[in-house]
């Protein structure tokens, strides 16, 4: 049988992290080449090469079938690949990364508490500008399922690639859709998390092309790693 | 598939070109839409919902665009457009491609299909152009070599006139029409407002109880509280529209709720669900528990009802529930779908229609126009026999 190939963050806290959860597990990862390479290896752990890519790239590259393995933040995996297309399992959750992904409005809407407060809202912005509320994020997707879930229609996304919890303020978007972990950047920023607003928990975690689960080097690894949380 | 071969595409236009001269010899003008629409168009007026299921992308300037996900909008727009008096009556008929994504991943069958489509704008008899419109659609489906199909009739205007005439703050007939759509909120607020389910204490409770005891109006209650807090107003919001909706949470703490007799007169009009030619008794019928204003609204459905037995059509095949229309969102009053049996026991929606009142004002038109039209989904009428297995 072909090698397996596993994705691993090529930098950041998500690396370091990840790394030191493989190196708990008994699994040395190894770059080919120069230290700085893209292509690695597990020792320890046969049949499976490694890849080095972003956090976002994992999600994609999961979604595309060019790796088959990979270790990312769920709120990628789930912007990338909806819970219900057929293409990736979550394997393990790894117990650490903790991000929420969260809907939050400004502090100074003091009437607004819940997502059905913000469908109100959205039509009487409409009313009153002509135009639909903006919702700055970079999970698209997400939000999209989200409201569509939630009833709210009447809005539009606005991409943020950067600082979308300044969006409110700068006048860019009315409302955001943002990871926040302790919260505090949301209120330094003066928005207030909605009640209902909770979109995901996410957290680092091992996934899976559906086709590759049930190989035993997946349940090895799924199995060594869980002794290691 | 890559495309359609000599054959299927002759077919095609064949079929297509049946259903438009039904449409033209009723004195519609037969029109080509732009394929490639400005996404704003779509995405402000239907919200993003919409962009999941349509094409759009930018151009090198970064304009928004989209391939038509229907051809509705497109013709609205072709009409606002042209050189003329928009609020005169005019007929549209089209035959084109709308494209979308399909919901399910992989699933391309969706992608590009036929639409054939009839307009009628600026109308100034609802019940006659609702049933027109109705008796077009059937026979240009006819025309097709369609038959065997089954259609429901729902009156989106039916149920907001049920909602004026039961007494209810109006911020609740609002609220009430808003989740009409979405049937499992729907009930969720109609148990609240019915005090069946009680309000549970939310982050701005303790706010309410503040502002219930302070001797300031809304608005200076609010003000002194940004200002306290050290918060602007931002976003796009006045303090006042912050107030305002303060104070109605504020009100229906201690609004009486809505009664018992009244909730069940709005789930037994959702019950309804008869052979058309019944409905209009079954509708007086409630009517008479009501207090006047939704029997306006049965007039102009019973004026329906004949001008679609005066066009021939005697409805009894017809089935009429209150509750159809839920999910179709851009329509104001008149809706109706029409389904075939597939062979292995699905239905299929191959027509679709109703008036939107609202549409053109909405999309730039500067003043209300009357809308009713239909969209044949061309691409399922293909013939079982000539489709490709």
């Amino acid at each position: 049988m072909s090698n397996l190939t596993l994705a691993l963050p090529s930098k950041g806290r998500l690396r370091e992290q990840a790394e030191a959860m493989f190196a708990r597990a008994g699994f040395d990862i190894v770059r080919i080449g120069s230290a700085r390479g893209y292509r690695g290896e597990v020792k320890g752990l046969d049949g499976v090469d490694v890849a080095f890519l972003s956090a976002s790239e994992i999600a994609q590259a999961l979604r595309d079938g060019t790796v088959d393995l990979g270790v990312t933040g769920e709120d990628l995996l789930r912007e990338t690949i909806a819970p219900d297309e057929p293409i990736v399992d979550v394997v393990l959750r790894l117990g650490f990364g903790p991000a929420d992904v969260v809907i939050a409005v400004p502090e100074s809407w003091l009437d607004v508490a819940f997502v059905s407060d913000l469908d109100q809202v959205a039509a009487e912005f409409y009313d009153s500008h002509g135009r639909r509320l903006r919702v700055a994020t970079k999970y698209l997707a997400l939000t999209r399922r989200f409201f569509a879930d939630n009833g709210v229609t009447g809005y539009r996304i606005v991409e943020s690639l950067g600082a979308t919890e300044g969006a409110p303020a700068s006048g860019s978007a009315e409302i955001i859709v943002d990871i926040t972990t302790t919260g505090s950047t949301l209120k330094a920023n003066r928005l207030k998390i909605l009640d209902d607003g909770l979109i995901l928990r996410s957290e680092a975690v091992l996934a899976a092309r559906c086709e590759t689960r049930s190989r035993p080097v997946v349940q090895n690894l799924k199995n060594r790693l869980e002794l290691a949380i | 598939m890559t495309g359609k071969s000599s054959t299927e595409r002759r077919a095609t236009d064949a079929l297509n070109t049946s259903m438009t001269q039904v449409f033209e010899a009723a004195g519609a003008e037969f029109i080509e839409p732009d394929i490639i629409q400005p996404a704003d168009v779509f995405l402000e007026r239907s919200g993003e919902h919409i962009r999941s299921r349509t094409y759009v992308f930018a151009d090198p300037s970064g304009a928004q665009l989209c391939l038509r996900p229907d051809l509705t909008v497109p013709a609205c727009r072709y009409h606002l457009e042209q050189d003329h008096d928009v609020t005169a009556a005019a007929r549209y008929c089209y035959a084109g491609k709308a494209f979308r994504h399909s919901k399910k991943a992989g699933d391309t069958s969706l992608r590009e299909f036929d639409q054939v489509g009839l307009e009628l704008f600026g109308g100034d008899n609802a019940a006659a152009d609702d049933a027109e419109a109705l008796a077009l659609t059937l026979a240009a489906l006819d025309a097709a070599g369609v038959s065997g199909y089954s259609i429901q009739l729902g009156d989106l205007g039916l149920f907001a006139a049920l909602l004026a005439s039961i007494d209810m703050p109006e911020r609740w007939r609002t609220n009430l029409r808003r989740q009409f759509w979405r049937p499992r909120a729907f009930r969720e607020l109609l148990n609240r407002l019915t005090g069946k389910t009680a309000k549970p204490r939310t982050s701005i409770s303790d706010l309410l109880d503040e502002m219930a005891d302070s001797p300031l109006d809304a608005v200076a209650f609010v003000e002194h509280r940004l200002e306290a807090d050290g918060l602007e107003m931002i976003a796009g919001r006045s303090i006042e529209q912050v107030a305002g909706r303060l104070s109605e949470k504020l009100m229906d703490r201690s609004e009486p709720h809505l009664s018992e007799t009244h909730a069940k007169l709005i789930d037994d009009y959702l019950g309804i669900r008869c052979a058309l030619p019944l409905a209009v008794a079954e509708l007086r019928e409630l009517g008479a528990r009501t207090n006047g204003e939704f029997a306006s609204a049965v007039d102009l459905f019973e004026a329906r009802v004949e001008a679609i037995q005066k066009a021939g059509l005697e409805g009894g095949e017809m089935e009429f529930a209150a509750v159809f229309g839920r999910s179709l969102e851009y329509y104001t009053g008149f809706v109706f779908q029409i389904d075939r049996r597939l062979a292995d026991g699905a239905d299929e929606t191959i027509a679709g229609g109703g008036r939107y009142d609202t549409m053109l004002k909405d999309i730039g038109a500067g003043t209300m126009i009357p809308a009713v039209g239909c969209a044949i989904y061309a691409s399922r009428l293909v013939p079982v026999s000539e489709a490709p297995a």
